[in-house]
């Protein structure tokens, strides 16, 4: 049933880095994600690899669930590594009329396609182990020194914590909607696509009018709760940076320090 | 007492959208709520009392007048944020008004808003919840929680900004009656702990436990007194478009059969402490004549129309939260028949109705309808949804068409009709649903009423002619006047046209009066099936189901459980005349009144 959907990946457990300020967790992914195109040769991915095992121990995320954010990539990768395989030039190993492989060419694909695993798997990280509403708090709070260049910080934090209240419910709606349409006789899986594409109609508005009404409702309740924008609101949960946070961005220096070393010397 | 909430000729005029006429909401209103009151504001849709109470807390400000809560001006806009938290307001409907997507953070909301320190948040919070008995849940999803359960969050949500009054609009309209049961307890529990409470409802059964009613009629007071007062004057009552709790509807039946009844029993225990008590000097000149009987007149013998093998349906199968919504049920339904489909929140109705209409296909089993095996995989849909019509809960927000004739037509047209058909069938429908066609046809369905609408969306059902018509909870959300013509309505597709009839609903009253046969369900089962009576009568079993009765019912069983305590020989009166007559226990008027007149002869000696 729809009520099942999960929202985003978390994956509930009470870890070291679970427990980090969600701040620590953004800035860190947004660094490593840097720190993959610093990276110059195959000993840099080395100092990659021991990181992400290390930080994916301390999360007691399993293995598994890690590697199924590649699924939905896995296509974009085979993509990337075939085109760096026959568009690279160089020395030639393997001919046939235009496609040609190439040494280099086996570098750049396996270089590239390391790429990208590094980049999902690390990245998947900071969903796995933040919760949606603390990855929200965090980017509104690292948001708000922009709020004097106009920047709504604290509005777009808020649109997002609504947005994952209201999915499921809007889901709920939909297959509500789309049942009663069908015991009319509505037909959502036949025909062409323009067939198809009209066939939406009669699921569409009411849809519509049904987050209109909620739009409604939810900010006359909003309201009659006091809301009146970020202004002098205090949060239950406040981010408090800790020891552990300190030991996380140490070692966050240290990773960066030995990929840029090691991009410099080997 | 001091006045909490004071309005002096507090005035709300509005321009409505639809179509440009000025609607006066609150027309010179001048009332008080005094601190630590309980008020009950009734009043039928569209009557404005909505609006009265977002006048309360300043989210509608008065257009004339002046509405003061604790002193505060609404108007005065340095104030309304003191206003606000002074008032706190629950909503209809439970999920359009929680903001987070984690319980907890929900109910912080407010307290957050109020600029309080995230150390008494928590605090408050935790306390909060605890109240409303929602600790446990506080790290859940509130999509994964019942009606019920999300709308006490919203209450501990107001809570949570320490207010002296909490506002309810129709908090339990959505609600099943376990969940609207847990609503009103912590509605009480607030009330005894000193907090002023004002309920909008269309339960008379809720506004009966206020300590003052109000009912309200285009945008004025026309009643206001302690529920006694208010209900006793039942002709007034009705005219509004209203009802009054079922004790006074009897004792109002029992005085027109000539049972000198005092007025203001509001409850079955004081009206059947009354009956009990004067029970031997009383007659009942109006009595109905009954027959000495035992077959039942409402089974109607028929040949089956619906037949239902060995039905399974399973979702999320071999997952770990495999749940098994309809667990091996079989059943008949005869031609003509008016089925009741009762059962808690998930015991597998919905499921089930969605399988006969072939919305959903079973795990294993078989259905059949007037012939087409609904099941097998060959037979088109188009066949199944000729046989069989399924209107939903809240069947107005499938409405999506310009006019109301294509909305209808919408139907119709899918079974590939000429448009001439169509049209014939539109108005067949319309008529059915008792709206005027060539008044109605070509107005946008948004703009109708909420009892219009929903006759809409009916016909665009109806208008597929079919032999089975299934509602889910047909009734839902509307105020009584709107929710008995739609009754009517459906009484008369079953009489006049011979649809066959199921009807879900929580609602035991209406069940226990408009069905022949009620089938039970309880996680997948199907628990039991009987007559209305039977079925009723099992009150142990019903209790353990954690199911309703019928208001009938329930005041049998106190009367019943009154009469053990004082009259033992007056219960067994009660008992033998139900048991060898045609008397049941929905013509309880009926009943009461041989009962009284059985007794008063036998104590002057035997005379009848």
């Amino acid at each position: 049933m729809l009520r099942d959907i999960t929202l985003g990946q978390y994956y509930p457990a009470d870890s070291w880095i679970h427990r980090l300020d969600p701040r620590v967790k953004i800035i860190g992914s947004l660094l490593y994600i840097v720190s993959l195109f610093l990276v110059k040769n195959y000993w840099g991915f080395g100092v990659a690899l021991v990181y992400l095992a290390v930080v994916t121990a301390l999360s007691t995320v399993p293995l598994r669930f890690m590697l199924r954010g590649l699924k939905p990539i896995f296509i974009l990768i085979l993509f990337t590594f075939v085109l760096n395989l026959l568009m690279t030039s160089g020395d030639i190993l393997w001919q046939w009329r235009f496609l040609k492989i190439t040494r280099q060419g086996i570098y750049n694909a396996c270089f590239m396609a390391l790429r990208l695993i590094f980049l999902i798997l690390g990245s998947s990280l900071l969903t796995l182990t933040t919760k949606p509403i603390a990855l929200t708090d965090g980017l509104e709070k690292l948001l708000s020194p922009f709020r004097k260049i106009g920047l709504p910080a604290h509005e777009l934090a808020m649109m997002m914590t609504i947005a994952l209240r209201f999915i499921p419910t809007l889901m709920e709606e939909t297959d509500k909607i789309m049942k009663a349409q069908q015991a009319r006789g509505a037909d959502f899986e036949t025909g062409n696509i323009i067939r198809r594409a009209k066939s939406l109609v009669p699921l569409l508005v009411p849809l519509f009018i049904s987050a209109f009404r909620i739009a409604q409702d939810l900010a006359m309740a909003m309201e009659a709760r006091c809301y009146r924008g970020g202004e002098s609101r205090t949060r239950l949960h406040e981010m408090k940076f800790r020891s552990a946070d300190l030991v996380a961005a140490v070692l966050l220096v240290l990773y960066l320090a030995a990929i840029i070393v090691i991009g410099r010397l080997l | 007492m001091e006045a909490l909430i004071r309005t002096e000729n507090l005035t709300f005029e509005y321009t409505r959208d639809e179509d440009e006429l000025k609607i006066v909401a609150c027309d010179n209103i001048t009332m008080e709520i005094p601190a630590g009151s309980f008020t009950a504001i009734i009043g039928k849709n569209g009557s404005g009392k909505s609006t009265l109470a977002k006048n309360f807390n300043g989210l509608l400000l008065p257009t004339g007048g002046v509405c003061y809560v604790a002193g505060y001006d609404t108007k005065n806009e340095d104030t309304i944020w003191n206003v606000r938290q002074t008032a706190g307001m629950v909503f209809q409907n439970p999920d359009n008004q929680l903001v987070s997507s984690v319980v907890e953070d929900d109910v912080a909301f407010g307290p957050e808003n109020l600029g309080v320190p995230p150390l008494e948040i928590r605090e408050r919070v935790d306390d909060s919840l605890k109240r409303v008995h929602m600790y446990e849940e506080r790290l859940k999803a509130p999509h994964l929680l019942s009606g019920g359960q999300k709308q006490r969050i919203a209450i501990a949500g107001v809570v949570a900004m320490k207010p002296r009054c909490i506002i309810l609009d129709e908090p339990t309209a959505m609600l099943d009656p376990q969940g609207r049961d847990e609503v009103m307890d912590i509605i009480h529990n607030f009330h005894r702990e000193g907090i002023t409470i004002v309920l909008i409802t269309h339960f008379m059964e809720e506004a009966a436990q206020a300590d003052r009613v109000i009912v309200y009629d285009a945008g004025k007071i026309v009643l206001d007194g302690t529920p006694e007062e208010v209900f006793s004057q039942e002709a007034e009552v009705r005219a509004r478009s209203l009802s009054v709790p079922f004790p006074i509807k009897l004792a109002g039946r029992l005085r027109n059969r000539g049972v000198d009844v005092p007025d203001g029993l509001i409850t079955d225990e004081r009206l059947a402490d009354w009956l009990a008590a004067n029970r031997k000097n009383l007659r009942a000149p109006g009595a109905a004549p009954y027959r000495e009987s035992d077959i039942n007149l409402k089974r109607r013998s028929g040949k089956p129309i619906i037949e239902v093998s060995h039905l399974v349906h399973i979702y999320n199968e071999n997952l770990p939260y495999e749940t098994r919504a309809v667990d091996d049920v079989s059943f008949t339904v005869d031609e003509g028949a008016f089925v009741g489909i009762i059962g808690h929140t998930g015991s597998g109705k919905s499921t089930l109705i969605q399988e006969l209409n072939g919305l959903l296909k079973p795990k294993s089993g078989r259905i059949t309808v007037d012939g087409v095996d609904v099941t097998d995989p060959k037979t088109s849909l188009r066949d199944v949804r000729k046989k069989v019509g399924l209107v939903f809960q809240y069947p107005e927000y499938q409405l999506f068409e310009e006019t109301v004739e294509k909305d209808i037509g919408f139907g119709p047209k899918n079974l590939g009709l000429s448009d001439e058909e169509i049209k014939e069938r539109v108005k067949e429908a319309l008529r059915l649903v008792n709206l005027d066609y060539d008044e109605i046809r070509d107005r946008s369905p948004f703009d109708l009423s909420g009892g219009q609408k929903r006759r809409v969306a009916i016909a665009g059902v109806i208008a597929m002619r079919p032999k089975v018509l299934i509602l889910d909870e047909p009734t839902a959300g509307l105020d009584p006047q709107a929710k008995r013509s739609i009754l009517a309505m459906i009484e008369n597709l079953r009489h006049k046209e011979g649809m066959t009839i199921l009807f879900v609903s929580h609602n035991m009253g209406d069940i226990a009066i408009l069905a022949d046969r009620v089938f039970v369900m309880d996680r997948g089962k199907l628990a039991m099936e009987g007559t209305p009576e039977d079925v009723f009568h099992r009150v142990d079993t019903m209790r353990s189901l954690r199911l309703g009765l019928p208001p009938a019912a329930e005041f049998r069983e106190v009367l019943t459980e009154k009469l053990a305590a004082a009259d033992p020989e007056g219960l067994a009166l009660l008992e033998s005349l139900e048991k060898r007559t045609t008397l049941t226990l929905w013509q309880t008027e009926d009943l009461i009144c041989n009962w009284l007149n059985a007794g008063s002869a036998s104590e002057e000696g035997g005379e009848r």
